[in-house]
């Protein structure tokens, strides 16, 4: 398995290790109930140094590029971020990934660990400029609703009005960081990017601050679910259009990317399942691979599915054919069969991430 | 890890406790809890139940997974420990007290005494983690 220079820091702190696609990685620390109720509460750290980032110079290189990903990157102002697929040419999502103007001529772009090796491939031919700084870059993500306040007590200096999906570059202790005003909780955070040698420097002093816990990969997942974030590799991989995972708001239909075709040809037809959000009247939990039920008949599956510790029911997203996707139709799911109902999302209604 | 005396044990992480009368006390092992996790459900058989020995008597779930509860003897469900269902985590604070899942009336003391003690099951539980 691979190691994050966090690696070390993690054992050091109890954390409990395992395989994410190939990374060596905490799946808890103090146990996953009570890193969520922190993360929710007060301020949790997260390591993502596993993810993919990608530095794009010049202006041919930003257009190469946008002209393969569904989110408009180009039309970015400086100091914006926006989410959004890169599809194959049948429409099937390769992996999602945010691109972040980090100046008029640099794009910063963040992937995934799992399909990195398949997007560095697909960019590297298409996109002049192009840099994968994946191996070099660490991530830290704080993220809780007082994580602003920490970053200004280390000296980090977060502007109030920084919004939702706004960065900024930021000098700390001598090191260029850069500071994105986003996450995968609901809760206001922030991912910083930094090199892979002030990871430990600054992890450790985040930490020193006594509102701030370390948190794995667990809570991370019972988190982005109560927001209804999807999983990329999970609730979509390149069998799911962005129209099949219910993400049609992330594609910009007024400019060209890689399976446009496709995914009109799809939205014309129709009669596709789509990724719809479930919720059980107790505590049991969906689980990934549980086929739901309308009646006896087998309709779908469920791709994500949890105890939702903020909500106090069992949540997960499955597909499901569009006419039983309407909120309020009851369902069962899991060999047992329980009762399940498709609802709205997100599940978690007061997170504090557009606050 | 703490496995008391005076209780039998299964090879799916019952513990079983006479508490005389031909009454039993069943509920799951701290080794079991902490390959669990924070549990967030607790499925209980119904009251008159009749259990067979192996067989399926409840379920139990946490953040990161699910798995059956089994009868670790034959009998009937005599009462079950209906706090668990809004206070689920107690599996994980006091598995051998308040974590308690069920009991059975009329069980199998053969059956009882065929089960593994706590030197035993220790021993059993070493095994698995090598």
């Amino acid at each position: 398995m691979r190691q994050t220079p966090l690696f070390d820091e993690h054992r050091a702190l109890g954390g409990k290790i395992v395989d994410f696609t190939g990374w060596a990685l905490p799946v808890q620390f103090a146990g996953i109930l009570n890193e969520h109720e922190h993360t929710r509460a007060k301020a949790s750290l997260f390591d993502c140094s596993h993810m993919g980032e990608f530095c794009i110079k010049g202006e041919r290189g930003i257009q190469a590029y946008d002209a393969l990903v569904t989110m408009n990157a180009a039309g970015l102002a400086v100091g914006r971020a926006r989410y959004g697929f890169l599809l194959t040419e049948g429409g099937g999502i390769i992996d999602d990934l945010v691109a972040m103007r980090v100046a008029e001529d640099e794009l910063f772009v963040v992937t995934n660990a799992g399909p990195l090796e398949r997007v560095a491939t697909l960019f590297a031919g298409r996109v002049p400029g192009l840099r994968d700084v994946s191996d070099e870059t660490a991530k830290i993500d704080i993220q809780g609703p007082l994580s602003r306040e920490i970053l200004v007590r280390i000296g980090l200096p977060v502007a109030s009005d920084l919004r939702y999906f706004g960065l900024f570059r930021a000098e700390w202790e001598g090191h260029t960081l850069l500071v994105s005003r986003t996450g995968y909780t609901g809760e206001l955070g922030y991912e910083l990017f930094m090199p892979n040698d002030l990871a430990v420097h600054l992890w450790r002093t985040l930490l020193r601050h006594p509102d701030v816990a370390p948190a794995g990969l667990g809570a991370r997942d019972t988190l982005r679910l109560e927001m209804g974030y999807s999983l990329s590799g999970q609730d979509f991989d390149d069998t799911r259009s962005p129209l099949e995972a219910s993400q049609e708001a992330f594609v910009d239909w007024s400019k060209e990317f890689t399976g446009r075709a496709a995914l009109e040809k799809q939205r014309e037809r129709g009669a596709f399942s789509v990724l719809t959000a479930i919720r059980a009247d107790s505590r049991r939990a969906p689980r990934h691979g549980f086929e739901v039920y309308k009646e006896d008949d087998a309709v779908g599956l469920v791709t994500s599915g949890t105890y939702g510790p903020s909500v106090g029911c069992g949540i997960g997203l499955a597909y499901l054919p569009q006419e039983l996707a309407k909120p309020g139709t009851a369902l069962a799911t899991g060999p047992r069969r329980f009762e399940i109902e498709t609802t709205q999302l997100p599940f978690y209604r007061n997170g504090t991430c557009r606050n | 890890m703490d496995f008391p005396e005076g209780l039998r044990y299964t090879r799916q992480h019952e513990w079983i406790r006479d508490d005389g009368a031909n009454v039993y006390t069943v509920g799951i092992t701290e080794h079991a809890t902490g390959q669990l996790g924070d549990v967030t459900y607790v499925e209980l058989p119904e009251v008159g139940m009749e259990l067979d020995q192996g067989k399926a008597a409840g379920a139990v779930e946490s953040v990161k997974a699910a798995s059956d509860v089994y009868a670790p003897i034959g009998g009937h469900v005599s009462e079950v420990n209906g706090e668990l269902e809004s206070r689920p985590e107690l599996v994980n604070q006091s598995p051998y007290d308040e974590g308690w899942f069920f009991k059975i009336a009329d069980g199998n003391l053969r059956d009882f005494n065929k089960l593994m003690d706590a030197k035993a099951y220790a021993l059993y539980v070493e095994g698995l983690d090598e």
